[in-house]
């Protein structure tokens, strides 16, 4: 009942909206369901602190510290989005780019959208992960197409077809880990919850549980922008409107990642955890890798971005994959420093885009005149998102390879090595291409000032989250990271 | 009861043939309405299978999901799917990447690969799921090849009920059926997407004045 609520505050947000169409209403109604979500998951996240885990609706539900982190971050960015949106969309309604009919549906499928993904977190069937997953898809399909032109329409087609199939390949995985749990659990209805199929992972057939994770990893990878499944993100997470871009890479791929660290556990228990970890850091590496000549030779902000996005993916799982202590505590903490940097970043992009009208760099010269406050928060954005001290990613990311230096394993420290090359260069292809855009002289006839009070209010709340990490972990999210390692180690 | 399994198994190892063997007319024809026909009839084969598993296992739960298969995939999913053929009126039938010849080999490669990967799995196996499981593996594997090769919207669209067929048929022949509450949820994840990509397929119609997925181009480095 308590983890129900929290499931409900957003489909109320979302049916109100849907009910008052009015864009200078519905846009406090977003605000207010959004922020409530915020405040109702600190009380569950206090919870969790006192009892570990909680359990609703006959086992239906389940949290633990894993879930926790991604429902926060989900509600943080959800929260700040709604912000930025209601500046946003009242820039686009004023400019008749949008009509208050299209942005009824704007709203209800932004909260479905956070219903869906809190949903993935806080369920306990592994099947029904699979369907809120799926959900997620299906609720954003026409975000992407928000604006209805070729370009949007592509992209959109392109992110339903793609993960449709990615997402139906991982159904495979769910109904081998069924099939394997009903072997050892017996004919009942809970042979697919997590509660019960941890208890009995390592009596599982082991034949199975690698195939499942395969289809898995490549099915809720292909969601979480792992390479080379990745295609449809660049295209997605540009054509769609910047709120939703931040809520893509801020939290989407990280809900996909928190599916594929649950099999990982599992998969862990039941054949040791080389198989699924050697997997893991394979895929990572390749993503970060991937993404290195996009980011260099990147014509479009938006889409620079995106592939940022693929690298910070790969980063996480590559730390999940080394498996040590630190390594998985700066994993999980790069997750929710990512979620906050990136996000600010494509609130920033959205700035530029109401601005200038376009998302081609070459286009886009003097920021810093036309609009002083995106301009500083984009400079601190990129150092802080390409990892330069001393800002939070740059923790994170010294955590990680400092652990997997550490780790004596050689094949560790060759993906480590590695790593510093690739961040390196993900490092100049960042900084020579904004830096072109910030400094220079505008175009005349840009009108200079700042968006809203609303845009302004969603960047800087995300940026004391960026601020305060970078010099000083809360306790509560300490606490949460640590538990975090134990739930992945101890399996 | 045992002699009893095994002549059951029978029919359900003939109907999964039968359903295979639709799956590669989806691959090996030209005509999108035959295309269609082929999905109809397979989808039909598999809430058949469904419906006698559920008679001859006696779980009551089956029967459910066997009924809302029946409506949503053989009638409601093709129906829409007609409608949308008829509104966007495809003159041109189904193209493809590669030859119909090359497509059939391949096909065949696919149910050797789908054999051979669950060979660890089946060979301990008895009941019907020996031959059914790596059967739905090819039916979904293929369904997939006729994704990615495929130009046409819709022929996409096909390829995805085909391979959801294959999984709800894996899911069913491996342990009969998932839990309820999981299987609705898949089928309303089924309808909605499906729902929505005829819709994307109508506008891309609109704006693109083809449904040939070939010429959605423009977003590329």
């Amino acid at each position: 009942m308590v983890i129900l609520l929290l499931l409900i505050i957003p489909i109320i947000t979302a049916i109100a909206c849907v009910l008052i169409g009015k864009h200078s209403v519905s846009k406090y109604i977003s605000i207010a369901g959004s922020f409530l979500a915020l405040l109702y998951n600190i009380f569950l996240n206090y919870n969790i602190h006192v009892q570990h885990s909680l359990l609703g609706l006959n086992g239906f539900f389940y949290m633990d510290a894993l879930s926790i982190l991604t429902t926060q971050i989900v509600t943080i960015i959800g929260f700040a989005s709604s912000l930025y949106s209601a500046g946003y969309m009242a820039a686009e309604l004023h400019e008749g780019v949008v009509t208050e009919r299209k942005l009824r549906w704007y709203y209800f499928l932004f909260h479905m959208f956070i219903f869906t993904m809190l949903l993935v977190c806080v369920t306990n069937n592994l099947g029904i992960m699979w369907v809120a997953i799926e959900a997620t898809t299906l609720s954003t399909t026409f975000l992407v197409g928000f604006y209805n032109k070729k370009q949007h329409q592509e992209a959109a087609w392109k992110y339903i077809i793609i993960c449709t199939v990615g997402i139906t390949l991982a159904l495979f995985g769910v109904i081998l880990t069924y099939h394997s749990s009903k072997g050892v659990l017996g004919e009942i209805g809970y042979a697919l919850n997590w509660t019960d199929l941890l208890t009995v992972a390592d009596r599982f057939e082991p034949h199975l549980i690698k195939l499942a994770f395969i289809f898995i990893l490549v099915g809720y990878g292909t969601k979480a922008g792992l390479a080379p499944m990745h295609t449809w993100l660049p295209d997605a997470h540009s054509q769609a409107p910047a709120p939703i871009s931040a809520l893509f890479s801020g939290v989407l791929i990280n809900c996909s990642l928190y599916g594929i660290i649950r099999y990982h556990i599992l998969t862990s228990k039941c054949v040791g955890p080389h198989y699924s970890s050697t997997l893991l850091m394979v895929f990572g590496l390749i993503s970060v890798i991937v993404s290195i000549p996009f980011i260099l030779v990147q014509r479009d902000y938006k889409r620079l971005f995106a592939y940022s996005s693929i690298e910070h993916i790969g980063f996480i799982a590559l730390g999940i994959g080394f498996g040590g202590m630190y390594s998985v505590y700066g994993a999980e903490l790069h997750t929710f420093n990512h979620a906050v940097t990136k996000s600010l970043l494509f609130f920033c992009a959205g700035n530029l885009f109401l601005k200038y009208k376009t998302t081609k760099m070459e286009s886009i010269k003097g920021i810093i005149k036309v609009t002083p406050i995106t301009g500083i928060i984009l400079i601190i954005g990129v150092f802080a998102i390409t990892g330069t001290p001393p800002f939070n990613i740059f923790v994170s990311e010294f955590m990680v390879l400092a652990d997997g230096f550490a780790s004596g394993n050689a094949f560790i420290i060759i993906f480590s090595s590695l790593l510093v090359v690739c961040i390196t260069l993900i490092f100049i292809g960042y900084i020579y291409n904004i830096f072109k855009m910030i400094f220079g002289v505008s175009p005349e006839a840009i009108p200079k000032g700042e968006i809203s009070k609303f845009t302004i209010a969603a960047m800087c709340f995300l940026l004391v989250f960026v601020l305060v990490i970078s010099f000083y972990v809360p306790p509560l999210l300490r606490e949460i990271l640590n538990s975090i390692y134990d739930i992945i180690r101890n399996a | 009861m045992t002699q009893h399994i095994i002549v059951n198994s029978q029919i359900i190892d003939v109907l999964a043939i039968l359903m295979l063997m639709s799956t590669i007319i989806l691959i090996g024809t030209s005509r999108l309405k035959t295309c269609i026909w082929a999905c109809v009839f397979r989808s039909f084969l598999l809430t058949l299978t469904s419906g006698l598993i559920a008679y001859f296992s006696g779980i009551h739960h089956i029967y459910i999901t066997t009924g809302v298969s029946l409506v949503l995939k053989v009638v409601l999913v093709p129906g829409f799917l007609f409608y949308i053929v008829d509104k966007v009126n495809i003159k041109k039938e189904v193209e493809s990447y590669i030859s119909y010849t090359l497509s059939l080999l391949i096909s065949c490669g696919i149910i050797l690969i789908a054999y051979y990967s669950t060979l660890s799995i089946i060979q301990f196996e008895n009941t019907f799921m020996r031959h059914c499981l790596p059967v739905s593996l090819a039916i979904t594997l293929v369904g997939f090849f006729a994704m990615i090769t495929r130009k046409k919207a819709i022929t996409q669209i096909l390829g995805l009920v085909t391979m959801e067929d294959g999984l709800f048929f894996a899911a069913l022949s491996t342990s009969y059926g998932m839990p309820l509450i999981v299987e609705l949820g898949v089928f309303f994840d089924i309808l909605v997407s499906v729902i929505i990509m005829g819709l994307y397929v109508y506008r891309i119609k609109e704006s693109f004045d083809t449904i040939d997925t070939g010429f959605l181009r423009d977003l590329r480095e």
